[in-house]
């Protein structure tokens, strides 16, 4: 079968009938946290800690995502507190 | 479906392209030999690649692999396999051996794909980048990490959820999901085994707290925060953000332990963890950083002064064995451990403890041959048949071994093997001619 150049993705999908359903459930999760962070950073600047307790999500897993999201340019770091421990991290409008 | 294409001639295969394989490849192909590498990662480069700076000259390693890296790439000589394994190596005759190679789909052409992101940017999946030792995320298209060979995307499959976003993204049209596993059947004269080791699993030990409690790390995800491709702008703990203050190391994580199935020392951790100290103590001025060893082990050329030298920077040394590791409310971790020298319990709080895994065989080599055995020693690392005479030989004509596949070393040992292991080779090559 001859398959459009950019439009691969549709063959595959066709072929295997779908998409993997682990695959559809970390999406949808990654994107309802990516929803929940940007959103709270929205009101203002925020730590870890800070972000963990408005969210009532694990810190070590608000770490990962927030980290994440500074990886793929939604959020940026901001300063640090006067103790140089933890960094406030903002919206990267 | 699984395409079979046709069979195809070189005179030395070399399996595994870390710091050894990449050497020994060189090597013979500077000799004018044909050589096909193989890795089954998505990079050449090995753990090399990926670590900061090197003991004892604290060099930077990127800056050492990647010329070695690019020349390997670039070598007329030298036809590289990444995502791709041998198997079924059989000796045919004297002269000759036969293989299969099992390359797995990057649905990406590499040699049109410009690295430009897009199809990072586009993606919307993220899941957790094995190249950051799960420290961080990456796209399910993704550039495996910045330094990589081939520097082309490649879809994680697993995760991907066929949106075709990336598709539409990419200014060159080089993604296609129409790509299928290859099976190439070839024909070789030698072959090198250059498989590397793999890692201590912590979570084995399940006192030290490894995966429970999140601010006891692994040597190999600090070497990524100290590296100058870390995932985070300084050395954070994944617990909670905080940079760290007062770092523990624990060494002999799964190393001279006969209960965890490895008695052998890993040669390498004393000296890694104490270049680690040193560049901590470098980025974190204020930090304090303490070693708890049961015997440093500064056997190389320039060791011994290196240990001085991270005394001298004020890093803490303990003669103590860890007992038991436990988690404060803040994070904070406890570590109960044996005094050494007064034979007393104590205990001290740090903010951050990084356990210095030893280094274990990669399983499964041997299986790669049919009809002669390939020989492991008794601690199921490649067997080298004559230790003294010929450390590179194995218990098959033919195939010799290269790096850390034959037991723990370092890179210069590493290097040193290859160069061995190439030598050997030729020989074997020009004998057989
Ligand atoms: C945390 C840490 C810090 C370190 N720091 C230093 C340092 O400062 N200085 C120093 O000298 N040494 C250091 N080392 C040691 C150094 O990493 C090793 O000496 C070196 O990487 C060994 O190279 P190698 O090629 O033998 O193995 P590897 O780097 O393990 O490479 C083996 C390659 O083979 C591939 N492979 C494995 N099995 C297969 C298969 N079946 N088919 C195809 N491919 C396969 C792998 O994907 C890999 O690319 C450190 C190690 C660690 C863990
Ligand atoms: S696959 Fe396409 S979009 Fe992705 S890095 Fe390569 S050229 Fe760019
Ligand atoms: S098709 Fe897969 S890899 Fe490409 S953008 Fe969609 S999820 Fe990402």
């Amino acid at each position: 079968m001859e398959v459009e150049k950019g439009k691969t993705a549709k063959y595959l999908r066709e072929k295997l009938g779908g998409v993997p359903e682990q695959a559809k459930h970390n999406l949808k999760e990654f994107n309802s946290i990516k929803k929940l962070m940007l959103e709270a950073l929205k009101e203002e600047d925020l730590t870890v800690i800070q972000l963990s307790e408005k969210l009532n999500m694990p810190t070590d897993k608000v770490f990962y995502y927030l980290m994440s999201l500074v990886k793929y340019g939604f959020v940026k770091t901001g300063d640090i507190d006067d103790m140089d421990e933890y960094y406030t991290y903002k919206l990267n409008e | 479906m699984e395409k079979n294409i046709d069979k195809t001639s070189y005179d030395a295969l070399v399996i595994g392209a870390g710091i050894a394989g990449g050497e020994a490849a060189l090597n013979l192909a500077n000799t004018g030999y044909k050589v096909l590498l193989v890795d089954k990662e998505l990079s050449v480069g090995g753990k090399m690649i990926m670590l900061s700076k090197v003991f004892p000259t604290l060099d930077c390693s990127a800056c050492i692999t990647t010329p070695k890296v690019s020349e390997i790439s670039r070598h007329s000589n030298i036809t590289i396999f990444t995502g791709a394994q041998a198997s079924n190596i059989r000796k045919i005759g004297e002269k000759e051996f036969t293989a299969r190679i099992n390359k797995q789909p990057r649905y990406v052409h590499i040699e049109d794909c410009t690295s430009c992101q897009l199809c990072e940017e586009a993606c919307p999946v993220s899941v957790s980048d094995q190249y950051q030792y799960g420290l961080i995320g990456r796209k399910a298209a993704f550039i495996p990490f910045s330094i990589c060979s081939p520097k082309a995307a490649a879809i994680d499959i697993e995760n991907c959820t066929l949106c075709g976003a990336c598709e539409r993204a990419c200014p060159t049209n080089c993604i296609d999901f129409t790509m299928e596993p290859e099976i190439i059947d070839i024909k070789v004269k030698t072959v090198v085994l250059a498989t590397g080791f793999k890692l201590f699993d912590p979570l084995d030990i399940p006192r030290y707290g490894y995966g429970k409690f999140k601010n006891v790390i692994t040597a190999m995800q600090m070497e990524r925060e100290i590296a100058p491709t870390r995932p985070f702008n300084t050395i954070l703990r994944p617990k909670d953000g905080k940079v760290p203050d007062k770092i523990a190391y624990v060494l002999c994580v799964g190393s001279r332990d006969a209960s965890v199935g490895n008695p052998i020392c890993s040669q390498i951790c004393c000296m890694y963890s104490i270049k680690q100290a040193q560049l901590l103590m470098g980025a974190l001025p204020m930090a304090d950083v303490t070693i708890y060893y049961i015997n440093i082990r500064s056997f190389g050329k320039g060791f011994e002064e290196f240990y001085q030298q991270a005394k001298g920077m004020g890093v803490n040394f303990v003669k103590g064995k860890i007992g038991r590791i436990t988690e404060k409310e803040n994070g904070n971790l406890i570590l109960r451990y044996e005094d050494i020298n007064s034979g007393k319990l104590q205990e001290e709080e740090h903010d951050m403890v990084i356990l210095s895994t030893g280094v274990l065989p990669n399983e499964g080599i041997s299986e790669l041959f049919e009809g002669d055995t390939l020989g492991l020693d008794k601690f199921n690392f490649i067997g080298q048949s004559d230790a003294l005479a010929g450390p590179s030989r194995t218990s098959i004509d033919g195939v010799f071994v290269a790096g850390t596949a034959s037991g723990p070393m370092d890179i210069p040992d590493s290097i040193l093997s290859a160069g061995s292991a190439s030598s050997e080779a030729i020989s074997y090559l020009i004998q057989h001619s």
